[in-house]
């Protein structure tokens, strides 16, 4: 059985934890995962951010605890320019990102499951500037079928 | 020292990044029940999924006709394409029918896209991008067909199971209801149907052993009027066709995934219903399965099924009934005609469910046999665990969810066939919620296929035969002119002769057709509309072309000036 530690350590002994290490970019699926945090209102922040020289999204995987609106703020912390391309009910939306730069984006999101965002600036998408948000929950009661309860696993 | 962050501001619109205007005319203001009713009477409009409530995908149309099709050529062309990673990037298609009103055309996309387009230029007035999660259980592929228009608004659903209302003049959300359980494996793919002050929506995801269901839902506000479940609990009529001991009823799929048709004089709304789940291990679910595999005529004021017919009984090879239940007239008698997936092309009596005959329309079927009246006998079936079985049609069917289209002018119902085979051998698996559930590996014919339009008068009298070399997979249009459209999984988009089927004219629209064309007149001048991108459910339909280029334009046909 492998441990999350075991994991980071193999990740980061075979170099696939970086970009330029052993492959070009750094592998889908690493980094951290963190829960965003919810205001009285019931919206819910976070923020994101590019690191320097790990041209990558931290925490990897956002959680939130259900649908609904959720504020980011977005931070650029590395010597390059990047741009971020967020899920959201109307349109997607956008936000340049300068090197060492610091923005904001509203969006909303209304049911279970993840959601994947990106850098969509020059050639940042293929190497690994792609993270999830990820929505906890279930439908609302109304929507869920009249059946007894199911087995899910 | 601590250096300031540059401010990068609040992320915009990515819709603000492109030449579209955000605005568009009002031509939907006076869309209503009165209108609809009548669509095809305002044939340079196309404003109910079907282009009238009957289903005949017949358009009054004749200024492209036989005789100057051949000159036809692209007048605009939209391209879809979109930014970042989509849902599901190996199984979207383009399988929409779009809307016009008045030079303004409404078009819907996989992944929760919705586009208002000039229809006589192709410009780009309004976009709508719902966010889905790329994780939801799709049933099967990231596909949407279409909207509803009326009242100023547009409606249509979303992968993830939503009803949304928009401004039709902007595309902002007016209100929005969640109509499934995406944690169950429910989705939603059908365009929403507008009848009197409501609208009527099905849900998707019997592969996924969920319960089936038909919804109606107030058209200004989105509250839900009823709910009717096309499988019945334990003591409600039909529940003795489901083992009394167990669970299967719960599980049983009888989705309604593809929109019905509506008789205004009947007030009875037709839906299709899909396979029972799981699809193959029939041993978990004795019986015949009601009201799967069906048509069940509702009425619309009370949610409450009124008669159905069961096109195939305890079903044990995935032949869905969903597709369109076509209404036509003879001898003045009201009568409905259907083109299952089992292979048989059914005419009913519309008023009380009556069978008048059955005919096959495919070549090769060997699951079993109905007569022409209507009696089944199956013959082969997965029955034994680990043991492979290969029967026609494969799971597909004669004919997938792409519609058929019927000409008063001609008598002709017009079918695109597919002619494959499949193996199945029964794996049975237990049930978890949100798992596919079908109880067998499958594998679909990747050679000895053929494909064709067939038209059939309405005794099931084959007239003349299209033929193609591959499954046809895309719906078929019929107009005035005496034109036969259809698409190839190729790409070629054809205009064949309705009285003979002689091909009188074809373009390579660089990608296969499984969408639904439409046509539509702005300012005196013929239109014809085809959603082109390839994908969807291709391994149950033709594996074969599953690594041809998937495409995501819509493409716009008219004669020189």
């Amino acid at each position: 059985m492998t441990t999350t530690q075991e994991r980071e350590d193999l990740l980061s002994e075979l170099g696939l934890d970086a970009q330029n290490s052993a492959a070009i970019g750094r592998v889908l699926g690493t980094g951290r995962t963190e829960r965003a945090t919810e205001r009285a209102d019931g919206t819910m922040e976070a923020t994101i951010r590019i690191r320097e020289d790990e041209i990558a999204w931290d925490p990897a995987i956002l959680v939130l605890p259900h649908g609904g609106d959720v504020e980011l703020t977005v931070i650029n912390d590395d010597k390059n320019t990047h741009a971020c391309l967020l899920p959201s009910n109307g349109d997607k939306k956008f936000l340049w990102l300068l090197n060492h730069s610091k923005g904001k984006a509203k969006l909303n999101l209304d049911g279970p499951g993840y959601y994947w965002y990106s850098s969509p600036g020059g050639n940042d998408e293929g190497r690994g500037l792609t993270a999830a948000i990820v929505v906890l929950g279930e439908v609302p009661p109304e929507a869920r079928l009249d059946r007894p309860d199911q087995p899910r696993q | 020292m601590t250096v300031e962050y540059v401010d990068a501001g609040e992320a915009i619109d990515h819709g603000a990044l492109s030449a579209v205007s955000g605005t568009a005319p009002a031509v939907t203001d006076n869309i209503d029940y009165e209108r609809i009713k009548n669509a095809r009477s305002e044939s340079h409009n196309w404003i109910t999924y079907y282009g009238d409530y009957d289903g005949q995908r017949y358009s009054l149309l004749d200024q492209i006709n036989t005789e100057n099709v051949k000159r036809l050529g692209p007048a605009w062309i939209f391209q879809a394409g979109t930014s970042g990673q989509i849902a599901g990037a190996s199984t979207y298609a383009f399988e929409a029918t779009p809307m016009v009103v008045d030079g303004v055309m409404y078009v819907t996309g996989w992944d929760g896209w919705f586009w208002a387009l000039d229809a006589k230029t192709g410009e780009q007035l309004w976009r709508y991008k719902h966010a889905v999660p790329f994780d939801v259980s799709l049933c099967c592929g990231n596909v949407n067909r279409g909207c509803a228009v009326a009242n100023g608004k547009v409606y249509f659903v979303t992968p993830n199971a939503h009803l949304l209302a928009l401004d039709a003049t902007n595309g902002k959300k007016v209100w929005e209801k969640t109509i499934g359980d995406v944690r169950a494996g429910e989705s939603a793919s059908l365009a929403p149907l507008v009848v009197k002050d409501t609208l009527i929506t099905g849900s998707a995801g019997g592969e996924f052993g969920v319960r089936g269901h038909i919804d109606c839902w107030d058209l200004e506000t989105g509250e839900q009027r009823w709910r009717c479940y096309t499988i019945p609990r334990p003591g409600e009529p039909g529940s003795e066709t489901w083992p009394s001991d167990g669970e299967a009823w719960t599980r049983g799929g009888a989705n309604h995934w593809v929109t019905g048709t509506y008789d205004p004089e009947t007030n009875l709304y037709y839906a299709g219903t899909g396979n029972p789940a799981p699809d193959f291990d029939g041993a978990v679910r004795e019986g015949d399965n009601l009201y799967s595999d069906s048509v069940v005529a509702v009425d619309v004021d009370t949610g409450e099924i009124q008669w159905h017919y069961q096109f195939t009984p305890h079903d044990l090879w995935d032949y869905d009934s969903t597709m369109e239940m076509t209404l036509f007239e003879r001898d003045g008698k009201k009568l409905l005609g259907h083109f299952d997936k089992n292979g048989y092309f059914f005419v009913l009596d519309r008023t009380n469910g009556e069978l008048q005959h059955v005919t096959p329309y495919v070549d090769r079927i060997d699951w079993g046999t109905i007569t022409r009246d209507g009696k089944v006998t199956p013959r082969k079936y997965p029955d034994k665990e680990g043991e492979p079985v290969h029967f026609y049609p494969g799971p597909a069917g004669a004919k997938e969810w792409t519609h058929a289209a019927f000409s008063p002018r001609t008598e002709m119902f017009y079918v695109p066939v597919a002619d494959v085979g499949a193996t199945a051998t029964r794996r049975r698996r237990e049930f978890k919620e949100g798992m596919p559930y079908w109880g067998a590996a499958v594998q679909v014919d990747i050679d000895n296929m053929a494909g064709s339009v067939s038209a059939f008068d309405t005794y099931g009298v084959e007239r003349w035969r299209w033929r193609n070399s591959h499954p046809m997979a895309a719906s078929v249009l019929a107009t005035a002119g005496d034109l036969v459209f259809a698409g190839t999984p190729t790409g070629e988009f054809l205009a064949l002769d309705a009285r003979t089927g002689e091909e009188l004219w074809k373009f390579q629209c660089g990608s296969g057709h499984h969408g639904s064309a439409m046509t539509y007149m702005v300012d005196g001048k013929q239109y014809v509309a085809v959603p082109v991108g390839w994908g969807g459910w291709l391994e149950g339909i033709i594996p074969g072309m599953l690594g041809a280029g998937h495409g995501s334009a819509l493409i716009v046909f008219a004669l020189p000036d």
